[in-house]
């Protein structure tokens, strides 16, 4: 069978892959549990995913240094490579921020062309917008001598999961 | 703070500064361009309709701050934030000191905020007892190290790894590979964590402020204004008024051009927006007045408040390739910084660092909101010039037609003495330039016509030479070639006698009185041959009538409309040699002189970067000669030369000029032209001083060696 991508999601791809991020297809939540569990034994996640299996902890020292976390992207942007991770609770953003590798699942069908789609859809969702990231690729510093460094604060590894499987 | 002169000099005798800056502005040129013109490409838009509609939004809200800073603090504090306005700096210490008293907080984390630098925050807490830590790498090294930073976007750029190493290492009490970057990276994650996890309040700056929903928008790579913002129980923002906007769709405009302009990114790793204190916490928003509103009541320096604080003019800016952003800025550093230090710290602390502008344009042609840097850098060099008592004596000897000239006879008799003397320590990069006996006016009216090999439109014309007054002493044989290139053009060629200076030299210096007596001798010089076109071989004179003419004579309207009528009748002789005096393709195709015409072009910077002639002068030498030039790279980047400035800061001179000569000893040229004759002079006296093989020529003595 051949897999037939649309160009939103070939292009999400070529620009996230540019900013060092990396991408992998599930068809299931349950395959994407199983790709984070054979990175790592523990992986922690943030509430409310259908991940049953695997932890959500609920304090700050539980997730920090986590080899992997999974967190999920409300949308994702073509045009930059960007994901969009709306995170009220602070300990999704411990989740996004303090484990090593992140994976960030989003639909295929959640992925929008342009920043500028993005933001209306922010601007039309006052909640979301109490804290709303943009995440382009793993964290990064060029403050010594200009050397491009993978992970300073936050994950050294990123992940965009797309899940192929529409929303039921 | 140390002087300006400590910084100068101790920057100016660092070439790994300089070394690194290179490597650093070369790349980002690239990578910067290349996003460019991908957004150029996807949004059916030039960056220059990009910048003036986003330039247009900034203007327009700032036109109506007050009604947006008034939504802004309705729709944050209904979203359960604190918005206060503060006038000065000490007012904002004030604020966050008393929260920090009344919480009993003395650990606050920071992310990186300009304004925080710029009310020197963390030394007066420190006075508090109040411990601040800055969390971004770049602000974290340089706490460590007691320093300000370098510039806006990269702070610690001027730091050089074995430094880094040090520093780290008596902090974290462990021992660094100055060449293991990535462990060294790692330990400040380690380093700070600790810090996060007990600091009672963090601090970030804010990349804009959304009116519509009180919104703070933060750009960030390294993660830490995440932590910053979630760890602690109170969040500090502090901003200037400047950075409001009206919507999200103008948020995401201005990040169109933000990281592009910034780390030439297409989008910095985190864009973080917030909106309203989070559930149990605290958000105070601190908004800073500090001298913006002097800036904005100021129809010439307004333009500035549109700044996003990118750092874009930093990093194409010759001079601060050279001397970095401690001496080339205050606290602010780059172009902009020589532009808004005035406001919130004080004239006093930009006059130095102003100094060191040699007026390329390279800034304002890359910023992306369009700020007329350059102009506003002169307006305030104007304002607040106290020029030393040398050079306010040699521009008025400058100023006098009869003087000057009296000084280039005195020039020329002693000039084979002194060329033979060694030059003061601190120019020895260059060489004095021969005064040769006979002057350009002199030599023409010695000569008869060259006859005309073409007919052209200029068969019917007459033609005043406007010949620049370092021309007409230094370089006559420049002008003499402009004569004669006109003259086979048809042209009747007169030299107005009376003509000097347009008054360049005093403008760029600051002294406007002086430069403004210069401009209207040479408008009245000229307007005695009301139906004469004007043409100078001196794009920089050319430049001047048409650019700071209006703004040197603003507030004069009889004179400033006599200029501009000159100005209408004046061209640039390449400009009226590729029209009027357009000779036939191939008409200078005949063998020169001498052998080898490999030639390659410096194009004057003002020209590229002010006018947009870009490669008029290679188009206009290869259709009459028929070659192509040579290609040299960073054609357009400054020779060094910029007025008074390779005199008065002779380092920066020879350092923007080392680069220069740099790129033409890459090419195999036998000769370097370029149209702007102070450009001759730098680059023929570097060279010489290098021993370098080619030769430097005006472009029209290059094409006037091929006449018949």
């Amino acid at each position: 069978m051949t897999i037939v991508r649309s160009p939103l999601v070939t292009e999400f791809e070529t620009t996230l892959e540019a900013a060092q991020g990396e991408i992998a297809r599930f068809d299931s939540w349950a395959a994407l549990a199983s790709f984070a569990c054979s990175l790592d034994l523990n992986p922690v996640a943030r509430s409310g995913l259908p991940l049953d299996d695997i932890e959500t902890p609920r304090s700050v020292e539980a997730i920090a240094d986590r080899p992997v976390g999974v967190t999920q992207a409300a949308l994702a942007v073509a045009e930059t490579g960007s994901l969009l991770l709306v995170e009220p609770d602070p300990l999704d953003r411990y989740v996004s921020l303090l484990t090593r590798h992140l994976i960030v699942a989003v639909r295929e069908e959640d992925i929008v062309p342009t920043l500028a789609d993005a933001f209306g859809w922010l601007a039309a969702q006052p909640r979301a917008a109490a804290y709303a990231t943009f995440v382009t690729g793993p964290s990064r510093t060029a403050d010594i001598e200009r050397s491009l460094t993978i992970g300073v604060q936050g994950p050294s590894r990123l992940t965009a999961a797309i899940l192929t499987e529409r929303r039921p | 703070m140390t002087s300006f002169t400590t910084r100068y000099r101790r920057a100016a005798a660092d070439p790994h500064l300089r070394g690194g800056l290179l490597d650093f502005q070369r790349s980002w040129r690239v990578s910067r361009d290349g996003q460019m013109a991908r957004l150029e490409e996807r949004s059916g838009k030039s960056f220059d309709q990009l910048r003036g509609e986003f330039a247009q939004t900034k203007d327009d809200t700032l036109a109506r701050l007050d009604d947006y800073i008034a939504e802004f603090r309705e729709q944050a504090e209904a979203a359960g934030a604190t918005v206060v306005e503060v006038e000065t700096a000490q007012d904002a210490l004030e604020y966050i000191t008393a929260i920090c008293r009344a919480r009993g907080i003395d650990l606050i984390v920071k992310s990186k905020s300009m304004v925080s630098e710029e009310i020197e925050l963390n030394h007066h807490l420190e006075a508090a007892n109040i411990r601040a830590i800055e969390t971004d790498l770049g602000e974290w090294l340089l706490q460590l190290a007691s320093e300000r930073p370098s510039h806006l976007v990269m702070p610690a750029i001027h730091q050089r790894r074995e430094r880094v190493a040090a520093l780290l290492g008596e902090e974290l009490e462990q021992e660094f590979d100055p060449d293991d970057i990535p462990a060294m990276v790692a330990s400040a994650r380690g380093g700070l964590r600790e810090h996060f996890l007990k600091a009672g309040a963090g601090l970030t700056g804010a990349n804009a402020l959304i009116a519509e929903t009180g919104s703070i928008m933060l750009v960030t790579n390294e993660g830490n204004a995440r932590l910053v913002t979630s760890l602690p129980k109170i969040h500090f923002v502090t901003a200037g008024i400047e950075k409001l906007i009206p919507s999200w769709a103008d948020a995401q405009r201005q990040l169109q051009l933000l990281p592009r302009s910034a780390t030439a990114q297409h989008l910095s790793t985190y864009t973080t927006c917030i909106t309203g204190a989070q559930p149990g916490k605290e958000m105070h928003i601190i908004l800073l007045d500090n001298g913006r509103r002097s800036m904005a009541a100021d129809p010439q320096i307004a333009d500035a408040l549109r700044c996003i604080r990118c750092g874009a003019c930093a990093n194409v800016c010759p001079p601060y390739q050279v001397v970095g952003g401690h001496a080339f800025g205050h606290i602010y550093t780059g172009a902009i910084g020589l532009v808004n230090t005035p406001f919130h710290h004080g004239p006093e602390h930009a006059a130095g660092p102003q100094s060191l502008c040699v007026s390329c344009g390279a800034c304002a042609e890359v910023c992306p909101v369009d700020i007329p840097l350059p102009e506003q850098i002169l307006q305030l060099r104007s304002r607040n010039a106290h020029a030393p008592l040398w050079e306010r004596l040699a521009l008025q000897f400058w100023a006098r037609p009869r003087w000057f000239r009296l000084g280039a006879r005195l020039g020329a008799l002693a000039s084979p003495l002194l060329r033979r003397l060694p030059l003061p320590p601190r120019h020895r990069w260059r060489t004095l330039p021969p005064i040769p006996g006979r002057t350009a006016r002199q030599r023409i009216a010695a000569r008869r016509p060259q006859p005309p090999i073409a007919a052209t439109e200029a068969g019917e014309r007459n033609v005043s030479l406007f010949l620049q007054c370092l021309t007409d002493t230094l370089l006559p044989e420049a002008a003499d070639a402009a004569a004669r290139l006109l003259e086979a053009a048809g042209a009747r060629v007169y030299v107005p006698p009376k003509q000097h200076c347009c008054g360049l030299p005093a403008f760029d210096a600051g002294d406007w009185e002086t430069a403004r007596r210069m401009a209207k001798q040479t408008i009245t010089a000229l307007e005695e041959h009301p139906g004469r076109d004007i043409v100078t071989p001196a794009a920089s004179c050319q430049i001047a009538m048409q650019r700071h003419w209006p703004q040197l004579l603003a507030d004069d309207p009889p004179w400033r409309a006599r200029g501009e009528v000159i100005a209408r009748r004046s061209y640039d002789l390449a400009e009226y040699l590729e029209t009027t005096a357009r000779l036939p393709d191939g008409a200078l195709a005949g063998p020169p002189n001498d052998a080898d015409d490999s030639y390659a072009v410096h194009r004057f910077c003002q020209g590229s970067n002010v006018m947009g002639w870009d490669a008029r002068v290679e188009r206009l030498v290869a259709r009459l000669t028929g070659a192509e030039p040579e290609p040299l790279r960073e054609a357009a980047t400054c020779c060094g030369f910029g007025g008074l400035t390779s005199i008065t800061a002779p380092e920066v001179g020879q350092g923007i000029l080392e680069r220069k000569l740099d790129c033409v000893a890459e090419t195999d040229a036998e000769t370097l032209v370029t149209n702007n004759p102070g450009c001759v002079l730098h680059l023929r006296a570097g060279a010489e001083a290098r021993r370098m093989p080619h030769r430097t020529q005006h472009y029209a003595e290059y094409l006037a060696a091929r006449l018949p």
